[in-house]
């Protein structure tokens, strides 16, 4: 007797911990609701342009690097707080969406993803940034 | 000068070209005109010579956007004393000085701020005007800013009645507590890594003890250079002017009054992030308030006056 109610509370705490666990896992982030404004924006840096990896990559290291990781993998130190992933920006899924989405997502934001408006106020600026996270591509 | 110059040409060469058109408007026969207007390029500012608006205990010229909340926490540690029997674990365990305060953005070029310091339990009133702003044609070569610090030291009374009337009665009254800080600030951001600023100011006390002046001329030089997207190295010096004409008082020769005159010197690194700034630095003065600093620093930075200090930023953009 003793020993199936032993069994019992082991199998109880093992539901709890593997449910609690389930409930505090990172959800992906649902589709994106992109006003026609910015889908339709074209990125005014150029592949290949000095900006990308001077200032793109320095405003994404002090800026985005923290929750995004170094190769934007979603691996940043302040990753695991979120509730919500970060997601991959090296796949092809991800470049797959279009300059103007990219500026959205990334500068507009929604729930954990800040704006950045205020923050990285250059319209340069933000394209160099966007252009960085276009060389994460595998 | 040079931007004076350019506009005067545009507004010379738009005239010349107005009164073309008009000619050929009337003319029959005539070839028509070359009604080109000189479009002035869309010039941009540069960006921030500093990470930051704080420059460990005084200002940069750096603004931030409209409606953006600053956090401010500085904090310095007692002097670092080396002497064998006085462990102070390099100054950690000596009296501090603390300030927090809150910074508001009314505008790009407008700042205003408040906060309050444990020495001389001291409340301040901060505000920070950006008159002009490089750009990065080099139309304007520099960036300018007023700074300004209103502190009110609050002491018990008891501090500035030690010299009663003739009669007795106390001569204190409130506006004793109060010191003006008034800085100009120019900087320069000369690539991505090495910017260096240099300004003037003026410290006046309301009151101050007989033995010493009203009033303080103090020049100020810092440069930083960014070694890595976050880091930088930032040296600062804060030097306190001898302007005999500044003198309110006979200085007696044989007096052996404590002398307050000694440059805030600081080295130190900065930590930057997309909402903090952090500061880990050696300094010689510890008012942490300008004016405290420029007007009461008896510590040489060359011969044991040392102190840690160490000051943390936070932004909140709405």
């Amino acid at each position: 007797m003793k020993s199936s109610i032993k069994l019992i509370a082991i199998i109880c705490t093992a539901i709890i911990f593997v449910t609690a666990n389930m409930a505090m896992a990172q959800k992906a982030g649902g589709p994106w609701t992109i006003p026609a404004k910015y889908k339709a924006m074209k990125s005014t840096v150029k592949a290949g342009d000095a900006s990308i990896n001077t200032v793109g990559k320095e405003t994404y290291n002090k800026h985005c690097k923290s929750c995004h990781g170094t190769k934007g993998l979603g691996d940043g130190p302040k990753a695991a707080n979120l509730k919500t992933s970060t997601g991959d920006f090296s796949t092809a899924k991800f470049h797959a969406n279009s300059d103007g989405d990219l500026y959205y997502m990334s500068f507009i934001g929604r729930d954990e993803m800040p704006n950045f408006e205020k923050k990285i106020t250059d319209e340069a600026d933000r394209w160099a940034v966007i252009g960085y996270i276009r060389t994460m591509k595998k | 000068m040079k931007k004076i110059y350019k506009t005067l040409r545009f507004s010379v060469l738009t005239l010349f070209a107005l009164v073309t058109v008009q000619t050929t408007t009337f003319a029959q026969e005539e070839a028509a005109a070359d009604t080109t207007v000189m479009e002035k390029p869309v010039d941009k500012p540069v960006r921030p010579a500093f990470e930051s608006g704080l420059l460990f205990d005084a200002a940069t010229t750096t603004m931030y956007s409209a409606k953006t909340l600053e956090f401010v926490l500085q904090h310095r540690f007692g002097i670092i004393d080396t002497k064998d029997d006085n462990f102070d674990l390099a100054g950690i365990y000596g009296a501090a000085n603390i300030r927090i305060g809150l910074n508001y953005s009314l505008t790009k070029k407008l700042m205003i701020g408040a906060g309050t310091m444990k020495f001389n339990k001291m409340t301040d009133a901060q505000l920070k005007y950006n008159v002009i702003e490089q750009t990065r044609s080099n139309s304007i070569p520099v960036t300018v800013v007023l700074y300004e610090v209103i502190g009110i030291d609050g002491s018990k009374e008891t501090k500035w009645d030690q010299n009663p009337a003739a009669d007795g009665s106390s001569t204190y009254k409130f506006s004793n507590r109060m010191s003006y800080y008034t800085q100009l600030l120019v900087s320069r951001r000369f690539n991505d890594q090495f910017s260096l600023q240099a300004g003037g100011a003026f410290t006046h006390y309301n009151r101050v003890d007989s033995v010493y002046n009203h009033d303080r001329v103090s020049v100020s030089f810092a440069g930083r250079y960014k070694f890595s997207p976050q880091m930088s190295i930032v040296l600062s010096g804060d030097f306190p002017l001898d302007i005999k004409s500044l003198y309110d008082f006979k200085k007696d020769p044989t007096a052996t009054t404590v002398v307050y005159d000694k440059p805030n010197l600081c080295a130190g690194i900065e930590i930057a992030t997309s909402s903090h700034a952090f500061h880990i630095y050696v300094a010689s003065a510890q008012g942490i308030l300008p004016q405290e600093s420029t007007m009461w620093n008896k510590n040489d930075f060359f011969n044991g006056g040392i102190l840690i200090g160490f000051n943390m930023t936070r932004l909140w953009n709405f």
